[in-house]
């Protein structure tokens, strides 16, 4: 039992820190998402980005590719990162609760 | 153990293999004894207490010809760069898994990370790591070659380094997994291998060895190294 709780505070130690690293990757990257709107037939690029619990749309006129793909890539990582995180931390409550638990047997 | 822990240890490992750096790898740590499954064959052999943290040691750093950008190669499985302690080691992690890399520690050594400028990475320089990679076997992994320490080796090492593990309850995993492995050679009719290896160790080491296995209760294990 002692090995395992041994074990299981070095796991918890390490999804603390994973938590953390998971947190500043999300901050890394560029906030908001592209979209393209149509207004009287003309197709027009925004970035919508929440600010202050309100949806802004930011003109961006024509972005190049490489932004649209730098968009593209951080709504992937940021829903990748999300996922894992909210993974990470379901194992630190575990863990936690279980190193709280009392030995029995 | 989780069949998608295993499946990420598959996909990063066959990464590497395709970016040319698996070859220049030895698999440590406690996730080889995993892979030591496939060399006892039908010997009786249980997989002893494992985390998370697959160890790689790079024996020769300067024969990874390679440049790889290993953060980048396994960023989209979800792997983050985290570093440990205050020297800033480097390691991937993820929830299911967290990668680390080793040098053997030459000289006086140093409590600095070792730059792997090819990997994009750092690794910690550990004492007697050479050991592990002097006598190596490969397992036959998913149609990769993984190279793994010798199972006498791995649990000299494990016995070696015991007393320099922080925590006691480190010390007892360890402790453990060494046994398990010992007691599987034995099993397997290996055990001349184990005596030839641990003779070939200083004879400071071989004390050190002894000691720990002063209390083990299995007989045949304590009775290799007589």
């Amino acid at each position: 039992m002692r090995v395992i709780k041994g074990v299981l505070r070095e796991e918890l130690a390490n999804s603390l820190a994973m938590a953390r690293d998971y947190e500043r990757e999300l901050r890394k990257l560029p906030k908001g998402s592209l979209v393209k709107k149509t207004i009287k037939g003309h197709k027009y690029c925004y970035l919508v980005i929440r600010e202050n619990g309100r949806v802004r749309f930011i003109y961006k006129g024509k972005p190049s590719i490489a932004e649209t793909e730098r968009y593209r890539q951080a709504k992937r990582y940021r829903a990748k990162y999300r996922k894992l995180l909210s993974q990470t931390r379901k194992q630190i409550k575990f863990l936690r609760s279980t190193l709280r638990g009392k030995e029995s047997v | 153990m989780e069949k998608s822990q295993y499946r990420l240890c598959i996909e990063v490992l066959h990464r590497l293999d395709k970016a040319g750096i698996l070859k220049n790898v030895v698999l440590v740590g406690s996730w080889c004894t995993l892979f030591y499954r496939e060399f006892f064959g039908k010997a009786d052999y249980s997989v002893a207490l494992k985390t998370r943290d697959v160890d790689l040691l790079i024996p020769r750093p300067s024969a990874i010809k390679a440049n790889v950008d290993v953060a980048e190669l396994l960023k989209d499985l979800g792997f983050v760069v985290g570093f440990t302690g205050s020297k800033g080691y480097i390691r991937l992690e993820h929830p299911r898994l967290i990668i680390e890399f080793l040098v053997p520690e030459k000289g006086r050594g140093s409590d600095k990370p070792y730059p792997l400028p090819q990997l994009g990475l750092n690794a910690q320089a550990l004492r007697f790591m050479d050991f592990l990679g002097q006598n190596t076997v490969t397992a036959d992994i998913e149609g990769m070659m993984i190279t793994l320490p010798h199972p006498a080796n791995f649990a000299l090492h494990k016995l070696l380094v015991l007393s320099k593990r922080a925590g006691q309850e480190k010390q007892m995993k360890d402790k453990d997994a060494a046994v398990r492995v010992l007691s599987a050679l034995v099993d397997s009719g290996q055990r001349d291998i184990v005596r030839d290896v641990f003779k070939d160790m200083p004879r400071r080491w071989q004390s050190k060895v002894r000691k720990q296995l002063a209390d083990v209760v299995e007989k045949k294990v304590q009775e290799i190294l007589l």
